[in-house]
């Protein structure tokens, strides 16, 4: 497929977005700690307000860091642009918000990470938006679950816990037979293993908080648009194809034809809603970026190695990795991500309940926390933690069993990742009796 | 807004301001495969500046109906009949790259009962504007790499640092021509290597002449717009530094205090 630059990954994820800073030659992207920007006159502050230039008037709306950040996790998706948000929640919130209002409809995969499914099930609705769950596995019912009031798919690449991994092109197929977008939450994979936008993927969220970051240390979240989406001719989003009474009469599709969801969702969605991101987490989201090919490989070996361990352990009745031939996405994850099915995945151990708690309590190096995606590895029990709102029922339908433990394999030394897991496990069958 | 010639409806964004008949018109033309969107940062600021505005979509490019035209003569008749209109007290007509030559040929060629012509703004303009015999191969056969080609091309850096904030402009350059209806480089890219009218055009023109470029054009190099400045009395040439053919996006206030200076000196 020609690519929009003959620059190549790991050069766009350095330098992406960034030119020396031209009155010091900071080699860095400096970090640009200010609420507000002084105008030159009250001309040049009304012509930024009314988007008649391009810059910065308030960090709310944009900041120079984080537009770095913005324009490279861009660059590295092969989108039109981004938009940096103050969590991954926000911005899944933000790509709702922007793409429809009271009455609207979703369908979405069910194997959604819990944050999500609270937003969509629980909270959404209050506000008029309805969702409708669907394995990401049964294409059927997604296109079942279309209604005409249905304004996005909704899905993540690598589906949380269980590893289903979404049929991409066919569900985008499916999508733009009904002229609604795909928004795909790539959080797991990042650009490095997969770009969505070459699989049909309209809008693309990542939780910048995992693996874009890295190092466990700021929350943000980012969305990325392809600029395909045809919102005019859908008929779909009148957001973005009539005027906005909120912003001098502007149709956003008409102002551009590529970038009409970003600039509505800087518009209106940053600047009513404010979920922006400060600075400073940009600055250490681009120091993880910096990384992310060498981190990403890293990563994957560390699981290739820890998945196989566990495949001999006698204790482990199930793994849910991708790249095991029983694994029901086998095939889709040689055709879809044939650089490595992330490192986050789950198992289950014999012993149930009390089997699962003794394991996680006898792990070292592995740390018992609620994120994925760092660089060092981390353990957890979705039934207690990420998913414990939902239902026994919701959790199966979810793929969790009330022992699965999930996994997030770090950057250590993978020997010491084996020793670790092997006393744990040991620990694990004695509590099981 | 929508404009009807020939029964066939064209699109122009006017920053969903009414034409008022008394103030001049600043009137935007775009490049090969390309949309009136390519003028974000310089048309919008016109038309809440006392100028209305049209930035066109030619025929069979964004939002437009009809068919791409493989002529400049022929994009510029059309321009013509449809600024025979009105839409305006006198008209400053700006163009890109094949939107330049359009805009030469038309002012060239204008008609009578067209508005005044007051400024001619030639934005990324050579004049030949030869294309590379492997452009216009991938553009007949493999128009996606003819968009990429273009896209590399246009960007004088090709690491971005785009002054819209969390836009990539290389990528929604590629994006923008992808969008094009099938064919649409080819045909545009035909018009611009086949045009020849340039010099029969400058003789005829009588009204203030500006050129911007890119001092890192490689697609219209700026030697060729200062050569044909150089030819034309009167007519000023501002040479925008790290800048390639992209110009409007690289360096949206360069472009656009050109334009503001140079239209204003035309009131």
């Amino acid at each position: 497929m020609p690519q929009p630059t003959r620059t190549r990954f790991d050069t766009l994820a350095l330098h992406a977005g960034q030119v020396p800073d031209p009155k010091t030659g900071a080699r860095a992207v400096p970090i640009y700690q200010t609420a507000s920007y002084v105008f030159r006159d009250s001309e040049h502050a009304a012509s930024l307000f009314n988007m008649e230039r391009p810059g910065h008037a308030y960090s709310r709306l944009s900041n120079p860091t984080v537009s770095v950040l913005e324009e490279r996790v861009a660059a590295l998706e092969e989108g039109v642009g981004g938009i940096a948000t103050a969590s991954g929640q926000a911005a899944l919130h933000l790509a709702v918000a922007t793409l429809m209002d009271g009455g609207s409809h979703i369908v979405s995969s069910s194997a959604v990470y819990g944050g999500s499914h609270n937003l969509l099930q629980y909270t959404l609705p209050r506000f008029g938006i309805t969702t409708t769950f669907v394995s990401p596995r049964d294409i059927d019912a997604i296109r079942a679950a279309i209604r005409p009031q249905t304004r996005m798919i909704f899905g993540e690449v690598l589906g949380n816990p269980g590893n289903d991994i979404l049929n991409l092109p066919v569900v985008a197929e499916l999508a733009h037979e009904h002229g609604i977008p795909l928004v795909i939450d790539s959080t797991f994979t990042t650009p490095y293993l997969i770009r969505p936008f070459d699989h049909g993927t309209d809008i693309i969220m990542h939780s910048a908080t995992k693996f874009l970051c890295g190092h466990g240390t700021v929350i943000g979240g980012v969305l990325v648009d392809n600029g395909r989406f045809n919102w005019e001719q859908s008929g779909k989003f009148p957001t973005l194809s009539e005027p906005y009474e909120g912003f001098h009469q502007m149709s956003f599709d008409e102002e551009s034809s590529t970038g009409a969801f970003l600039l509505r969702a800087r518009r209106e969605g940053l600047r009513d809603f404010g979920a922006c991101m400060s600075p400073t987490t940009a600055f250490y989201v681009l120091q993880g970026l910096e990384t992310l090919s060498i981190r990403m490989d890293r990563h994957v070996s560390n699981t290739r190695k820890v998945i196989e361990f566990l495949h001999r352990q006698d204790a482990v009745e199930e793994i849910s990795y991708p790249e095991l031939p029983e694994h029901p996405d086998y095939h889709l994850a040689q055709s879809l991500l044939p650089k490595g099915a992330g490192a986050v995945f789950s198992f289950t151990l014999q012993g149930g309940r009390e089997a699962g708690k003794a394991f996680v309590e006898s792990l070292r190096i592995f740390s018992h926390l609620a994120n994925v995606g760092d660089a060092k590895s981390l353990v957890i029990h979705p039934a207690s933690t990420t998913h414990y709102r939902m239902s026994e029922a919701d959790l199966l339908k979810a793929g969790i069993n009330p022992g699965t433990i999930r996994l997030s394999i770090g950057l250590e030394d993978p020997d010491d990742l084996l020793e670790d897991l092997s006393r744990a496990i040991h620990r694990s069958r004695k509590a099981a009796g | 807004m929508k404009l009807t010639l020939e029964q066939e409806r064209y699109f122009a964004y006017t920053a969903a301001r009414r034409i008022e008949p008394d103030q001049d018109t600043v009137v935007f033309v775009h490049g090969a495969a390309m949309n009136h969107s390519v003028w974000i940062n310089q048309s919008r600021y016109f038309a809440y500046h006392g100028y209305n505005v049209l930035a066109i979509d030619l025929p069979g490019h964004g939002q437009s109906g009809g068919n791409p035209m493989d002529s400049i003569e022929r994009y510029a008749r059309w321009l013509n009949d449809l600024m025979s209109q009105g839409h305006g007290r006198r008209h400053h007509v700006v163009g890109h790259s094949m939107g330049a030559l359009i805009c030469l040929e038309a002012a060239g060629t204008r008609p009578e009962q067209a508005p005044p012509l007051a400024s001619l703004s030639l934005v990324g303009f050579s004049f030949p504007m030869a294309v590379s015999p492997d452009l216009m191969d991938a553009a007949r056969n493999r128009p996606g790499e003819a968009h990429a080609m273009m896209t590399q091309w246009s960007h004088a850096s090709p690491i971005g640092g785009e002054p819209n904030p969390g836009f990539w402009s290389a990528g929604n350059q590629y994006r923008l021509m992808e969008s094009s209806h099938p064919g649409t480089v080819f045909t545009d890219l035909t018009a611009c290597n086949t045009y020849h009218g340039a010099p029969d055009a400058l003789e005829n023109i009588t009204c203030p002449i500006l050129f911007v470029s890119g001092i890192q054009d490689r697609m219209a190099p700026c030697k060729l717009a200062q050569r044909t400045a150089e030819t034309q009395s009167g007519a000023e040439i501002t040479l925008l530094p790290e800048c390639g053919h992209n110009l409007m996006s690289e360096s949206p206030d360069g472009v656009r205090d050109a334009l503001v200076r140079f239209i204003s000196k035309h009131p």
